[in-house]
């Protein structure tokens, strides 16, 4: 990394960190906006940047050279495959390989929940996570007795295709063959994080977490089971919560790479629950799961998915400076009037408008969120939710970037 | 009955063999015949080994019908009726796994009255000195198959004579990796690459042919 | 880049050991090296070393290819046989393969039960081991016979492979990940040491791959030799009928090989020097035959090497088409083979290694002179050791006289 790099990545990194911290930093830090439209700009379809992994690297670094932000925009690279990660959370040195699903390893394996361009969907449309029910109402005692072993036996061969039969050659020949495709990709990989350290951004990325009823909802039990389940099984599903808190912690520190030192926790049950139903089923193992990770080192980057209103006030249980709090529907300026100099806010621009405005309405609309948002510091400027579609007008992202450079000095 | 046995062992018609075996050995006097005949018959097939006619697999299908015959008529002899014609500690030396002809030498040996004290395969070169010491044989036989064995053979002598043992007792060695240079490179006695020869040349070291 | 000259080379060697096999003769007597453990005693490394360390390995055969340049290259990360899972995973014809060679790096992810590594089971200083065992009852002979596939992964697989033992838990299947992670390490460093074999003059492609008699697979990794030479006699057909199952099985496995580029199949022969004419022809020779005209009719050619003693059978070659491929030979005195099998097969080895070890150099100038006198005429000759393995105290001053009498008295 050449000396200017290095020192860019240290300012970037700085910029980040001092929002964290609830400072203010020298210029508003920034994640930049990206998404599909990353394939688009490159020229290829959502199918080669899906499968063909060169031609994705290509794609990233052409498009975080053209717009440069505090931290790389690397879109959407595969899907979690979570019932994995927790199956093999005592085996850390498999995190690499089993804990996502790009297009070749989803040839490999066939994930029952996965789609992609090219394969299920039209070549153009980005992955999609499409869950069902794989566990039954019946099964909670078997999910609370011991959640990993559960998930491996039971959960994994339903999901994957591949380990219909957990003793057959086809189950053990995906597991190489899933290490050599891996293999594969980490060599492009390898190449484009050093053209991101040339860039100017230093090597890390994010570890994960889920609440524990989410994990139970998206991967278990499907959302509208589950909701029925706090009803009938409110008992069960409390146990469960609890009884899976641990391993998926364990996976969070499989998922710790070095350098890393934030979790990311998307949220997707919040917006289901009454701040009742969210105070009993769902926030309690999600509080200590923040206060276990930062006890291992780790501050939680928590995304609020949807509208989190009704529930931000749980938010001041947390400890000050315990991390960051990122907002999809929820109004950033109502977030800041609450939790200013307690959390860092991050989001502030609605996707929506990126891709149906103008440039200068965004203009304008970017000066004026940072005129709220930055005085006091603790905020970092993110899009409310990470995707830009293909057909996002190149002038209007470019516009975002120009009303930060603008208005995005302290 | 011991010529029907002499054959059917010597044609390697197993079952027919062991079935002899079972009612001679009942008999009067029936063990010590069993005994020896199997003695006659295994010496006949390691004459045929060195004559070309029998291979490797007749001496391992002989040394199996031997060892079956001898479990249930050893028991059935007095102490004198077994007096061996001297004692040799064998192994496979250092380094060498290999077993298979060792084995065959191994029962061709006490088919012909010796006592072999067995040690092994990979045998490092303090067991063969604790082995000796223990059981005072008259003959030490080590077997190597792999070049790397040379060398743990000699190796191996050398320990013996530095515990002062190696006046005491003849060295032959054996193994798809033993030749005359071979025997005078380690210091051995005598050598012999199959089993026939090394039981003739063991019995010539103890005086006994 | 590889410069022209030594893309000359490589086209030079390879076209001396091709005349050979066509029974020509060549420019000069085509000489396959000499290696072994040697190797790394020449370089300075432990054999730990030298399993372990791909790139110290990597130097260490370069630097022994330099010093004692041969018409194939020695060296290189060896490994064990591990056929059983080959066999048991050959409907996956990506892997098959890749699984055969047990290097130190994949036995420490698998435990095979057969296998011993310098700097794990072994000290640093030894040379890694086949220990072999019995894996399989007799009563499971029908099993293998139905499904000698299924019967491999089943039943044989978990007994050898001390992570495999419980397929289906998370550890076999982690170690299934384990041993992918490491094969794609592993292929990253055969592409940088074929590179730099490429850049000594060394042919690319066209390589070998392995190819087993059928009752060798049994002996050597089911029954364990001397329980199969017994089966042969207490259920001759079931013996049979395994051979048959199995060769249809080793057949296609082989042919993976060719399909990744290979042009020859290598047969390790060990259960030949046991057998008498008459069992060789009854029991081992059958399959062995078919096996070699399948690859035949397939464009690839077969080399056997003929371990132990094979003057018993030394005219069953003569059943197959002149041409046919390549006969080496352990203990069988390669003069005595050429009387059979001159103008019919190429022959492979002669240098014993016994010699090379504990003679002199001026003997062993008179030595190789004697049997290239006596070998190199009319071609078909191929000059090797008899056994792959100089041990690592053998006197550099005698590998040198080797290849210098082969220079002196190699041209035709
Ligand atoms: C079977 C076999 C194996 C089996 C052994 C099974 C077992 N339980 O013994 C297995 C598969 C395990 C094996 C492993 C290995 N093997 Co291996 N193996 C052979 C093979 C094919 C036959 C050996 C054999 O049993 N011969 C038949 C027996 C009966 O002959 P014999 O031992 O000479 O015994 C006769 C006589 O010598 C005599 N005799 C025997 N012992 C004694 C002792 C005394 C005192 C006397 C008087 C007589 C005597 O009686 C016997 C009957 O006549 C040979 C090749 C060949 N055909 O020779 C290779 C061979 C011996 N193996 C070889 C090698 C390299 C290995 C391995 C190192 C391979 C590896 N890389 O892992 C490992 C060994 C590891 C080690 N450190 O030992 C090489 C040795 C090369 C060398 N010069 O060093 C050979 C020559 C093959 C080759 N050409 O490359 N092997």
């Amino acid at each position: 990394m050449a000396v200017d790099a290095k020192q860019l990545a240290a300012e970037r990194a700085a910029r980040l960190k001092a929002a964290v911290e609830l400072k203010e930093p020298d210029r508003v830090p920034f994640t930049g906006i990206g998404g599909d439209v990353i394939a688009a700009y490159a020229g290829i379809t959502s199918y080669e940047f899906n499968f063909d992994y060169e031609k994705q690297c290509q794609a990233i670094i052409k498009y975080v050279k053209d717009f440069p932000s505090d931290q790389p925009v690397i879109g959407m690279t595969g899907l979690g495959n979570h019932v994995a990660s927790m199956a093999f959370s005592d085996y850390p040195d498999l995190y690499p390989i089993i804990s996502r699903v790009d297009g070749p390893t989803n040839d490999i394996l066939g994930v029952d929940y996965c789609r992609f361009p090219g394969r299920e969907l039209d070549e153009n449309s980005s992955p999609q996570f499409i869950g069902r029910e794989y566990m039954s109402a019946e099964e909670y005692d078997e999910l609370i007795a011991d959640p990993v072993k559960f998930c491996f036996e039971k959960i994994l061969p339903r999901i994957v295709r591949a380990f219909r039969d957990m003793k057959a050659p086809e189950a053990h020949a995906a597991m190489a063959r899933l290490a050599l495709e891996k293999a594969k990709a980490g060599a492009a990989m390898r190449d484009m994080f050093r053209q991101l350290q040339e860039l100017g951004y230093a090597p890390g990325g994010l570890s994960v977490f889920f609440a524990p009823l989410d994990f139970i909802g998206d991967q278990l039990r499907d959302i509208p089971n589950l909701i029925k389940d706090l009803r009938r099984y409110p008992d069960k599903v409390k146990a469960a919560t609890e009884a899976v808190l641990e391993p998926l912690l364990k996976v969070s520190v499989n998922a710790k790479g070095p350098g890393v030192e934030t979790a990311m926790i998307p949220l997707h049950l919040n917006e289901y629950l009454s701040p009742a139903l969210y105070n009993e089923f769902y926030w309690p193992t999600l509080k200590e799961g923040i206060l276990r990770l930062a006890e291992l080192g780790m501050k939680s980057q928590v995304f609020f998915e949807g509208r989190h209103d009704a529930h931000l006030e749980t938010i001041l249980e947390l400890p000050a400076g315990w991390g960051t709090a990122y907002f999809e529907k929820t109004d950033v300026r109502k977030a800041k009037k609450l939790l200013q100099g307690h959390t860092c806010i991050m989001g502030g621009i609605d996707v929506g408008m990126v891709i149906s405005s103008t440039p200068a309405k965004l203009d304008e609309y970017i000066k004026e969120i940072l005129g709220e948002m930055m005085p006091g510091g603790g905020f970092i400027l993110a899009p409310n939710i990470g995707n830009l579609p293909r057909e996002t007008p190149i002038e209007n992202i470019r516009a975002v970037y120009e009303a930060v450079e603008k208005y995005g000095k302290y | 009955m011991r010529e029907e046995l002499l054959k059917s062992f010597v044609d390697m018609d197993e079952q027919e063999a062991v079935r002899i075996a079972r009612e001679l050995v009942e008999s009067d006097g029936g063990a010590v015949a069993v005994l020896e005949t199997c003695k006659e018959a295994m010496e006949e097939v390691g004459r045929l080994f060195e004559a070309g006619e029998y291979f490797l697999s007749e001496l391992i299908a002989a040394g199996d019908m031997f060892n079956q015959i001898m479990e249930f008529t050893l028991p059935k002899l007095q102490g004198d009726e077994v007096a061996s014609i001297g004692t040799m500690v064998l192994g496979t030396v250092q380094g060498d796994v290999h077993n298979i002809g060792k084995d065959i030498f191994k029962v061709m040996a006490e088919a012909s009255g010796i006592n072999v004290i067995d040690i092994g395969i990979d045998v490092p070169h303090e067991k063969f000195v604790e082995a000796i010491k223990e059981h005072k044989p008259e003959l030490v036989g080590m077997c190597c198959l792999i070049t790397l064995g040379v060398d743990s053979m000699k190796r191996t002598i050398e320990v013996i004579k530095e515990a002062g043992l190696r006046d005491d007792i003849k060295i032959i060695i054996g193994g798809g990796r033993v030749s005359q240079a071979v025997m005078e490179h380690v210091g051995a006695d005598a050598w012999a690459d199959d089993a026939a020869r090394g039981v003739r040349l063991s019995k010539e070291l103890l005086g006994k042919e | 880049m590889v410069s022209p000259e030594m893309q000359k080379l490589a086209q030079e060697r390879a076209a001396r050991m091709q005349a050979a096999i066509e029974l020509k003769e060549p420019d000069r007597v085509p000489f396959t090296g000499l290696g072994g453990d040697i190797v790394a005693a020449y370089a300075g490394i432990t054999a730990y070393e030298f399993e372990f360390d791909f790139e110290k390995n990597r130097q260490a055969a370069i630097k022994w290819l330099k010093d004692f340049p041969a018409d194939s290259p020695v060296g290189g990360i060896g490994g064990l046989d591990n056929l059983a899972m080959s066999v048991a995973f050959v409907d996956f014809p990506d892997l098959a393969n890749q699984f055969f060679m047990v290097n130190g790096p994949m036995n420490d992810v698998l435990n095979m039960k057969f296998a011993r590594f310098p700097g794990r089971q072994l000290d640093e200083y030894s040379s890694r081991q086949f220990i072999g065992g019995k894996n399989m009852e007799p009563e499971e002979y029908d099993e293998l016979i139905a499904d000698p596939v299924k019967f491999s992964y089943e039943k044989i697989l978990p007994r050898i492979a001390g992570n495999l033992a419980d397929l289906g838990s998370p550890t076999s299947l982690a170690t299934m990940a384990r041993l992918g992670m490491v094969k794609a390490q592993q292929a990253a460093e055969m592409r940088k040491t074929g590179a730099a074999l490429a850049e000594l003059g060394y042919p690319t492609g066209g390589g070998s791959t392995f190819a087993f008699a059928p009752l060798d697979y049994i002996g050597d990794h089911l029954r364990d030799l001397p329980n199969l030479v017994l089966d042969i006699r207490r259920y001759p057909d079931k013996v049979k009928a395994a051979a048959e199952a199995i060769l249809e099985v080793l057949v296609k496995w082989t042919l993976q090989g060719k399909a990744a580029g290979a042009v020859q199949a290598g047969f390790p022969l060990h259960l030949n020097e046991y057998l008498s004419p008459k069992l060789y022809r009854e029991f081992y020779w059958p399959t062995l035959k078919e096996y070699i005209l399948r690859l035949r009719e397939e464009g690839m050619r077969s080399r056997l090497f003929c371990e132990g003693w094979h003057d018993a059978h030394l005219d069953t070659f003569l059943e197959l088409p002149a041409g046919w491929g390549i006969a080496a030979f352990e203990k069988t005195d390669v003069r005595k083979a050429k009387k059979v099998l001159a103008g019919h097969t190429c022959i492979s080895g002669g240098i014993d290694v016994g010699v090379v070890i504990s003679g002199t150099p001026a003997e062993i100038d008179e030595y190789i002179k004697r049997l290239l006198g006596d070998m190199m005429p009319g071609g078909g000759f191929i000059l090797g050791p008899n056994v792959g393995n100089l041990p690592r105290n053998t006197p550099i001053e005698n590998v040198a006289a080797v290849y210098e009498a082969v220079e002196k008295y190699g041209k035709y």
